[in-house]
């Protein structure tokens, strides 16, 4: 009877470990249970054998080795067997083991079994190294104990001393040629948890390489929680699959979080939180890893060469051979990991040059967080040093750092509902983090040269990427464009843009900046959206770029959705869909300037029902509500601009505008400005009269001032609002406080006509201009079909300080009406586009072609 | 058997995939792929920059069936595909000898 033979005995066992697995879920006691479970079996087996053969009572001893020589055994698992033998037993013991060898089969356990002398033990065979690696987890099953210490103490133990070095290296490499195997990411959709990064197998070589070492520490508790955790996710794999096959597949992770397997409580969860939590899990065991790997002086991800940094004495931190070492104490004589300005300068160093942390400082940074968060002071300091982290070419591996070590969240909370989420469909290959992370690295991966024969928009995108007036925005917009997906709602979209304006209160950042990462974070998914409709059908384009509104939205757009495809899998972005994409920013970016002064806001009955017409819609509501009793007349100054202005302003800014109205009797011309050492600010509000926008390019050339952006609005009551966005070349705002007041005042005398242009002009040291890296020929054109009543002017020319003046001045003088002015730059290509009147009409051609002839004058005058 | 190869636009793969499985087709392959017919290209202006668009992106479906699916397979891809401008696309259609299952080694329609 099958009752009573081994087969059935031990089958009996094995049922009595599967119940125990079903009621309690502890993958490890399973494990542990049924390795027992094959002890018993073997001794009982040996038993006879002995008997048998009373010369095998000595000289031959029975070892579990590899995972049974841990003791664990997953209900599929491989049973490896060492018999050590002395040199006389070697013969007779042939035919006793190879009986047991077969029984065992017969029972259903694969068993793999090793005949050695304790002599072939004692030195780690490269040419065979999981025989060397297998000894390291040794454990007697009995047979002749003095032999089996002979072997552990004397023999392994030699080999482990002497050979340590060369088996920690050999377990890098193994591991390293592994991890190759599954793309070097444990971020995988249906993982196999032995042998993926982060899995079993990895768990066991940090195992192995702290093993190896003396004084090594003991395993972390958050380690053991995930030892607990692929225990129990490998033997309920082994249930389900009825076999050793590790691969958790769609369905496997369903029934998991449906008994909510490796959790303790065994109560049902999301299969998507089930997820989070095994790559939790994974990323522990990764870091670990690597950290033992640090410890042997190995790196388990090939190295990358790390860039050159000069660093102040005082930083807090030095770079030496490839790693960033934390000081103990900062220049302020506290601890250097409690204090925030150094530990986010780390991580810009990171960003900077590609050297990891050392461990060590890794420990401590960690261990700071609760000190970090006290002493993290928000704000432009905040910003700035955020933006250094994220424009740094190495910046994807700085922010997983310090999402590793808590520092990202402490700084952006809003990223904690991403972090490990996983997004279930068969397109996604990450986390919903780890795609933000290698979006970002793409982003940065476009500013690489790409060869001679790369592709026109290949070449174009890192020409984008590289005339970025401030790629911190895009940056920024790419780290919290998703996080919106850890909340529930309709759109992830505005979820995460919802998130993002609390982190843009945090840093303060100014309103252009503000508006311009919230237009990218709501609009993420519009030009993946375009891409599917037929890209060269004029409605698509218009319906697109009445979504983006400015070429510079445009480019971090176009620049964003390549990233955001490529980071989803990484064969979603073919050469064909990039191509499309530059055809789409192309057509967008020609169909950007057109109709500006046709399409005019009326704050009555302008309803159509599209996206783009109730988002406008929507802040206008919100002005008005923000303006209480004075809603009638926001209404009012609202009526008539363009829909431009209220597209690219917030409600806040919009407002502030209309309270400057108030003031007209007091001052005209009403100024509001704002300094950054980078890109400058200043809004003019104030009563139309002619020649006003020449008078403020004029006034703004003759500071020095060199014009990024620009635009004029007028509304239906004839107030304009025109805003300059300016850089600085003489640094005299900057090294100058109490200059930026008289600055002010001075443009309101300059524009007032109460101080004279030309004066300042002359007096003023003319900026030193370095040769160009690009020739830009000038272009003029013009279009009477952009618009009803005006003629649209197209001005493409080498930026040049003074350009926007001789334009402007040029426009006047020859008594044009400017009705919308819309100023840009890409590198070193200025693009100003005017809406003009002439007598509130259309220009003739002949006055064109005067024009045109005018302004080739004015601006071959100012380059001269 | 008959061999259904149809060059449609982009913007028109979602119906037509949709056209056709409602037509009982069970299979079909998709290529990202570029060209240009009587449609020719045209020239697109960005920063006073010429680009020459000569080839145009086109997806292009392959798909079997049985000659009795056929006509049912063209009128469904036409339905879908058609908006009735230049550059809608073509479908071509060939005899097929042999269709082989790599799994079973099936032969035949029943491959399909």
């Amino acid at each position: 009877m099958r009752g009573d033979t081994p087969r059935g005995e031990l089958d009996r066992g094995l049922e009595e470990v599967r119940r125990g697995f079903l009621e309690d879920g502890d993958g490890l006691r399973a494990a542990t249970a049924r390795a027992a479970q094959v002890d018993g079996l073997v001794r009982r087996l040996w038993a006879p054998e002995t008997a048998r053969e009373p010369v095998l009572r000595s000289g031959i001893a029975l070892a579990a080795v590899g995972g049974y020589g841990r003791g664990m055994l997953f209900p599929y698992s491989d049973v490896d067997l060492l018999f050590c033998v002395e040199k006389s037993t070697a013969k007779i013991a042939k035919q006793p083991v190879r009986r047991l060898s077969q029984v065992l089969w017969d029972c259903g356990i694969q068993v793999a079994m090793t005949m050695r002398q304790p002599s072939d033990c004692s030195r780690f065979d490269a040419a065979n190294p999981e025989f060397g690696l297998s000894l390291l987890d040794l454990r007697s099953l009995g047979g002749d104990s003095e032999l089996f210490r002979r072997l552990r103490d004397k023999s392994v133990a030699k080999m482990r001393q002497r050979d340590a070095k060369v088996i920690a290296a050999e377990l890098v490499k193994l591991t390293r040629e592994r991890h190759a195997k599954y793309g070097g990411t444990l971020f995988h959709l249906e993982p196999n948890i032995k042998d993926c990064p982060g899995g079993l197998r990895d768990a066991h070589v940090c195992q192995w390489l702290n093993g190896l070492r003396r004084g090594a520490p003991a395993p972390a508790p958050e380690f053991e929680d995930a030892l607990a955790f692929f225990a129990a996710v490998r033997c309920f794999l082994h249930y389900r699959h009825e076999r050793d096959d590790n691969t958790l597949d769609w369905q496997a992770q369903d029934a998991a979080a449906e008994q909510g397997i490796g959790l303790g409580a065994r109560s049902r969860v999301d299969a998507a939180y089930w997820m989070r939590a095994y790559f939790r899990y994974a990323r522990i065991v990764e870091r670990c890893l690597a950290r033992a790997a640090e410890d042997f002086g190995l790196r388990i991800e090939a190295e990358v060469p790390v860039r050159r940094l000069k660093l102040p004495a005082n930083a807090g931190f030095v770079i030496k051979a490839g790693r960033i070492e934390l000081a103990a104490l900062g220049p302020s004589g506290i601890d250097a990991a409690h204090e925030p300005e150094i530990v986010l300068a780390v991580f810009a160093a990171m960003a900077r040059t590609g050297a990891a942390l050392t461990p060590a400082g890794e420990e401590r940074i960690a261990d700071a967080i609760p000190l970090l968060s006290a002493n993290l002071e928000e704000g432009p300091g905040l910003w700035q040093q955020l933006s250094a982290i994220l424009t740094g070419e190495r910046a994807a591996m700085a922010l997983r750092s310090m999402h590793a070590l808590g520092v990202l969240e402490l700084i952006l909370p809003e990223f904690h509902g991403i972090d490990a989420l996983v997004i279930r469909d068969a397109y996604h290959r990450y986390t919903v983090d780890e795609h933000t992370f290698v979006l970002i690295e793409t982003l940065h991966g476009l500013e690489a040269d790409p060869g001679p024969n790369a592709p026109e928009w290949r070449v174009k995108f890192r020409s984008m990427i590289r005339e970025l007036q401030n790629p911190g925005l895009l940056y920024l917009a790419a780290v919290l464009h998703d996080t919106g997906k850890g909340r529930a709602g309709a759109s992830h979209a505005a979820e995460s843009a919802r998130m993002a304006r609390n982190v843009l209160a945090r840093l303060e950042m100014d309103a252009y900046d503000s508006a311009m990462v919230m237009r990218l974070i709501e609009n993420h998914l519009e030009m993946s959206a375009a891409l599917r409709r037929d890209i060269f059908d004029a409605a698509t384009v218009r319906a697109f770029a009445s979504k983006v509104q400015t070429h510079e939205s445009l480019r971090m757009l176009t620049l964003f959705t390549y990233a955001d495809i490529a980071a989803v899998h990484p064969d979603a972005l073919t050469p064909w869909k990039a191509e499309n994409l530059w055809r789409l920013s192309m057509a967008a970016n020609n169909q950007l300037d057109r109709n500006v002064d046709d399409e005019r806001v009326h704050t009555r009955g302008s309803l159509d029902g599209t996206d783009a017409s109730r988002a406008r819609d929507e802040k206008i509501a919100r002005i008005l509500s923000l303006a209480g009793g004075d809603a009638p007349d926001a209404e009012h100054f609202l009526e008539g601009f363009p829909e431009r202005y209220v597209k690219t302003r917030s409600a806040e800014v919009m407002l502030q505008h209309f309270a400057m109205t108030r003031h007209f009797a007091a001052e005209p011309f009403q100024i509001a400005f704002q300094y950054s050492p980078a890109v400058n600010e200043i809004t003019l509000v104030t009563q139309d009269r002619p020649r006003l926008f020449a008078g403020m390019a004029s006034a703004l050339a003759a500071w020095g001032m060199n014009v990024v952006t620009a635009d004029a609005f007028a509304n239906s009551a004839g107030v304009v609002v025109d805003t300059f966005r300016f850089t600085d070349s003489f640094r005299t705002l900057e090294l100058n406080e109490s200059e930026r007041q008289r600055f002010v005042a001075s443009l309101r005398d300059l524009i007032a006509g109460r101080a004279s242009v030309e004066k300042l002009l002359s007096g003023r040291r003319r900026a030193r201009r370095r040769a160009p890296r690009i020739v830009v020929e000038t272009r003029i054109e013009f279009d009477n079909t952009a618009a009803a009543h005006s003629t649209l002017l197209q001005v493409v020319a080498q930026d040049i300080p003074g350009l926007l003046r001789a334009i402007s001045m040029t426009l006047s003088s020859l008594a044009y009406n400017v009705e919308v002015a819309l100023v840009d730059t890409e590198g070193e290509t200025a693009i100003d586009v005017f809406y003009l009147t002439s007598g509130g009409s259309q220009l003739s051609d002949a006055q064109e072609r005067a024009l045109r002839e005018a302004l080739l004058a004015a601006i071959a005058a100012n380059a001269g | 058997m008959q061999k259904i190869e149809a060059v449609i636009q982009p913007s028109r793969l979602d119906a037509v995939k949709e056209a056709l499985v409602e037509a009982g087709v069970s299979g079909i392959t998709i290529f990202e792929a570029r060209g240009h017919g009587r449609q020719k290209g045209h020239t697109e202006f960005y920063r006073g920059r010429e680009y020459a668009v000569d080839l145009l992106p086109k997806i292009k479906l392959e798909l079997v069936v049985s000659d009795e699916m056929v006509e049912k397979a063209i009128q469904a891809i036409i339905g879908a595909a058609r908006t009735g401008r230049i550059g809608d696309g073509k479908i071509f259609v060939s005899r097929v000898d042999e269709a082989v299952r790599i799994r079973n080694d099936e032969r035949g329609e029943i491959a399909l």
